[in-house]
């Protein structure tokens, strides 16, 4: 049981956290490090400058939501805790892009879902990128580091019925599946870690690295906004922020300056590049936002013939790589299997529809099963990825195309998702396509996607993991970070997020974020106090 | 399709200049619609939040304040959702009235969380389907949205979810999307998916479903 709330207790001794609303007037701060984003980069980065002495303000758009909030309600969480209230959308409208804005960031609402950084992915980076210091043996002792900091294991507790028919499936067909490390401590086995954990068993940065800075004398401002990094000749010397009214969503006018010695941009990979960019910060090879990945994902759905109850359970335990790496590293394009949860909600937006044919899809939720493939993208020449560009008021979007190189890995991944669900005895199968009817055979299923026009709009597509565009590299005219995440051309800005990933990841990304940002936090530390 | 064959045949050259000016490129798309917006705008269509509905005549409950659709938006809502979520409304006129008007409020609830950039994509997509010139020549829906019946409006909701121009797929999406998620998501209509709500045992133990 995992009553006792640390943020309430935390606030009670006297934490220093300040919400952006409730500033009246401008004012100007100073430490040794802002760090601008609170989620699996900049929680960690916090926690380990400040208890290395250093001081340390932590800087968060979104709002602090903790316990008391989370009701296992999606359209309250969806509105509070996610980006543009859950309808963050690239350019184009074409993929929904699910990503946290609260305090935490994205590892507040994400599925405890924690992979190591893939083999394959790191000695890729090695060879293409020169990131030689990064290869696996030098990397594991970073990844064991935050796996206990952030209880990560295997889930030991049987998969909900969701995740076991994605087991089924693979062990039906031969193909390898394997069980998802999570970050939790005490679950409940409840299934609602998507719109806030309501036991406080989640080990996101919400309850873990945010605190650790808190009770070390970090300063948390939320409801705060990172305008603009402001240069006084080669180095910054402060950043502008706006605080945002109560509602989470307009600027109340009130600014606040904050001054450092040193910067860390944890924004994610799309906030970090827009901040950047919006900066003006130095950019004499043009690759700030460029190589922006996001993992493409699409859907099938399936009606089991027993009851499913896609909204209870761990949501994710049960993975498959087996088409992951099979391709090699820059071959074809690979993909991750998992399994979403299926509340009411998400279904009813995910599954496209509307009148007789919607509702009755809708009915059958309990029974209805879901399996979704994660594109490895950014390995290969014809997936470069897409790019962070600046809206009139100075927001971020991005601009991912779909080559057909990812076309390719996309209609790949609906045979395989179809043919597994098959094989787990699913009655039927529907894609996650504005053409497709249920199919009720392997042979119709395969015969469908063989014609299915794979195009924007007709194709569902979302994106949970958003990285690159301030990728690392050894050269500076492709990267825009080294290796330990230090600005290339200004020496006291360094970026410890998702976006500093040459390429996508090929799992999950939290652990890697986390990983990467303890490795350049304490090289951080041990620099700023030298 | 079994709208109307004949005023369809006359409205084809409108039909194939605006099909031209969508498939040019999708910023052409959207700087037309930027247009239409302006047009809408000047041409009387309301353009500024209804705000509190009066409760007299209308099916609005008035102690909710709509903070972005616009009366116009109202009535495109209570046109279209009869077709979006069909036999999910209840049959009784009351009930239908009253599910019908809260999932509009969270339909504004929910796009007040958008925030400014994708509110202003859907007050594109609202004031092309509210201005009449664009409604019949893009929407191909001949009447007011008032006038406009479940049968007419199921009809433009599946011309766009086929039809091969992008930006209508993304309009028919945007439209259902938004309205599945506000009535399937809601509480009142979770039965209608099976779904029994977060566990008893669990709520029953946690301390913030106890009343403080």
């Amino acid at each position: 049981m995992q009553l006792k709330d640390r943020i309430a207790q935390g606030l009670e001794s006297g934490w220093k956290v300040t919400d952006g609303a409730t500033l009246t007037e401008n004012r100007t701060l100073e430490a040794d490090v802002v760090v601008i984003g609170t989620g699996a980069g900049g929680g960690t980065t916090a926690e380990i400058l400040a208890k290395s002495g250093l001081s340390v303000i932590l800087v968060e758009e979104g709002r602090l939501y903790y316990q008391k909030d989370f009701k296992m309600d999606e359209l309250s969480a969806y509105a509070s805790l996610y980006q543009e209230g859950m309808s963050r959308v690239t350019k184009d409208g074409a993929i929904a892009i699910l990503q946290g804005r609260c305090v935490g960031g994205s590892t507040t609402v994400n599925w405890t879902s924690s992979f190591r950084t893939p083999d394959a992915t790191l000695n890729y980076w090695a060879e293409r990128f020169g990131l030689d210091a990064l290869a696996p043996d030098a990397m594991a002792p970073w990844f064991d580091g935050r796996e206990q900091r952030h209880n990560m294991e295997p889930w030991a507790v049987k998969p909900n019925v969701n995740n076991d028919i994605l087991r089924q499936g693979c062990d039906q067909l031969g193909y390898t599946w394997q069980v998802i490390p999570r970050n939790v401590k005490g679950c409940w086995n409840l299934g609602y870690c998507g719109v806030g954990c309501p036991t406080n068993a989640k080990q996101g940065a919400l309850l873990t690295t945010v605190p650790g800075a808190l009770d070390n004398d970090a300063h948390l401002i939320h409801g705060l906004r990172a305008d603009k990094l402001v240069m006084n000749q080669d180095r910054i010397d402060h950043l502008q922020a706006s605080a945002m009214a109560a509602d989470g969503i307009t600027p109340s006018g009130v600014t606040v300056t904050l001054k450092a010695r040193h910067f860390v941009a944890a924004a994610s990979a799309i906030g970090t590049p827009g901040l950047l960019l919006r900066s003006g910060i130095p950019d004499p090879h043009n690759r700030i936002g460029k190589r922006s990945f996001i993992h493409p994902v699409n859907a099938c759905v399936a009606e089991m013939p027993e009851k499913v109850e896609p909204f209870y359970g761990a949501p994710q335990s049960i993975y498959s790589d087996h088409f992951n790496f099979s391709g090699g590293v820059d071959g074809p394009v690979g993909y991750k299997l998992e399994v979403p949860p299926l509340h009411p909600a998400m279904s009813s937006g995910v599954i496209p529809g509307h009148g007789d044919t919607q509702i009755n899809t809708m009915a059958r939720l309990p029974w209805m099963n879901s399996v979704i493939a994660l594109l490895r993208d950014g390995f290969h020449p014809d997936s470069p990825g897409g790019t962070i560009g600046l809206r009139d008021d100075g927001s971020p979007y991005l601009d991912y195309p779909v080559t057909d190189y990812l076309w390719d890995g996309l209609r790949r991944a609906f045979y395989t998702m179809a043919e597994i669900q098959f094989a787990a005895g699913a009655k039927r199968v529907r894609l996650m396509h504005l053409d497709s009817d249920w199919y009720t055979s392997w042979t119709d299923a395969k015969a469908a996607i063989d014609q299915l026009p794979m195009e924007l709009h007709r194709v569902r597509l979302f994106t949970a993991h958003q990285m690159g565009g301030c990728g690392m590299g050894a050269n500076p005219e492709e990267s825009v970070v080294n290796g330990f995440g230090e600005h290339h051309h200004v020496s006291n800005l360094s970026v410890h997020d998702a976006s500093i990933f040459p390429t996508s990841i090929g799992a999950n990304p939290q652990l890697s974020v986390y990983a990467l940002s303890a490795r350049n936090s304490t090289r951080l530390a041990n620099r700023l106090k030298a | 399709m079994n709208d109307q064959p004949e005023v369809r045949s006359t409205s084809s050259d409108f039909a194939n200049l605006d099909r031209r000016s969508f498939l040019k490129t999708g910023l052409g798309g959207a700087i037309f619609l930027g247009t239409v917006s302006a047009t809408a705008g000047l041409s009387g269509c309301s353009s500024t939040p209804a705000g509190r509905v009066s409760a007299v005549g209308t099916r609005m409950d008035a102690s909710y304040e709509f903070r972005f659709l616009t009366s116009d938006d109202i009535q495109l809502f209570e046109a279209l959702l009869p077709a979006i979520i069909g036999p999910g409304l209840p049959e009784q006129p009351q009930a239908r009235r009253m599910a019908i008007a809260g999932t509009i409020e969270r339909i504004d609830a929910g796009i007040h969380n958008f925030g400014p950039a994708n509110q202003k994509e859907l007050r594109r997509l609202f004031d092309l389907l509210n201005f009449g010139l664009t409604r019949v020549t893009i929407a191909r829906v001949w009447s007011s949205w008032p006038k406009v019946t479940t049968e007419e409006a199921d009809a433009f909701l599946e011309r766009w979810r086929t039809s091969g121009i992008g930006l209508f797929n993304n309009g028919y999406i945007a439209l259902t999307k938004i309205s599945n998620v506000a009535f399937y998501g809601y509480e009142d209509f979770w039965h209608l998916s099976g779904y029994p709500g977060p566990p008893k045992w669990a709520v029953d133990a946690l301390p913030q479903f106890q009343n403080a």
